[in-house]
């Protein structure tokens, strides 16, 4: 993923969360990668959806009133 | 600019071509190493690689091989001592080798082990700190064909020189083998030899 172009992380309160998340995602076919969650963000063992900018719409309106979440733009 | 000097280390059993290619460089701006045998020909590259110079190197025929060092204007050689022996390097003696010998992570439960092996490669490929060799057997091998969710981080990672060795026979048994999208297929010789001359073994 190239550097220079903002993305974002999207944090959840449970590892289920996350799960549940990426399942409707991977149904839905749109890009993203579960990574850990950055260091600066939490020191908490916890994993987040990564996605570019251009997804975060659509990743919205798929998760809305199904997945708690919270949003973070990352640069880096 | 002073001329190429020329190196000839056919014939010379290792650590013989490094220590010759390592003198040389030292009083020339330029040296051609002819070597015949591919150890030599990593080992020289390595150095060169390591002392900072510009290494180009191509085979000739009757199985030689010629590596052209030459050190980048302005720039000193490392003040450190290279070591030249033919164990000198890390990545030849004593590599960090991970051992993935399962698709997901520890054990107890699927989902969150397959998640964690995701997190683990996605933090390998980050880090600064790489493995030099990756062995992935048995359920392992399933991360390193189509469809992984780990691919894209193993071909990053293969990118940046990290060999990845995947078991031949695992591959064959799950009948994957023609789905292998990263590394190259290997056998017990090498993966039980690599483990062995293991400095590290990482087993996630």
């Amino acid at each position: 993923m190239n550097k220079q172009i903002p993305y974002y992380v999207m944090l959840f309160k449970s590892v289920n969360y996350a799960l549940k998340a990426e399942k409707i995602l991977k149904a839905e076919g749109i890009p993203h990668k579960l990574i850990p969650v950055p260091k600066q963000i939490s020191s908490d063992c916890g994993v987040c959806l990564r996605f570019e900018e251009q997804y975060r719409i659509h990743i919205e309106t798929n998760l809305c009133n199904k997945v708690e979440f919270e949003l973070i733009q990352q640069y880096s | 600019m002073s001329e190429i000097k020329i190196v000839n280390a056919t014939g010379l059993a290792c650590p013989q071509p490094v220590v010759l290619a390592k003198q040389a460089i030292e009083t020339s701006e330029q040296v051609k190493v002819i070597v015949d045998n591919e150890t030599a020909l990593e080992n020289v590259n390595r150095l060169g690689t390591k002392l900072g110079c510009e290494v180009k190197s191509e085979s000739k025929e009757g199985g030689l091989f010629e590596i052209m060092l030459t050190r980048k204007s302005g720039v000193p050689l490392p003040s450190e001592n290279v070591n030249t022996s033919c164990d000198s390097s890390a990545a030849v003696s004593e590599p960090f080798v991970i051992v993935c010998s399962e698709d997901k992570m520890g054990r107890g439960n699927d989902e969150l082990g397959s998640l964690l092996i995701r997190a683990f490669f996605h933090t390998i490929a980050e880090q600064a700190e790489r493995p030099d060799i990756i062995i992935f057997y048995n359920t392992g091998v399933r991360l390193t064909v189509q469809g992984s969710e780990v691919l894209e981080d193993l071909k990053a990672l293969s990118n940046k020189g990290v060999e990845i060795l995947v078991c031949g026979t695992c591959l064959n048994y799950f009948n994957i083998k023609e789905q292998l999208d990263v590394g190259i297929v290997s056998n017990m010789y090498d993966i039980a030899g690599t483990m062995s001359r293991a400095g590290r073994l990482v087993n996630p």
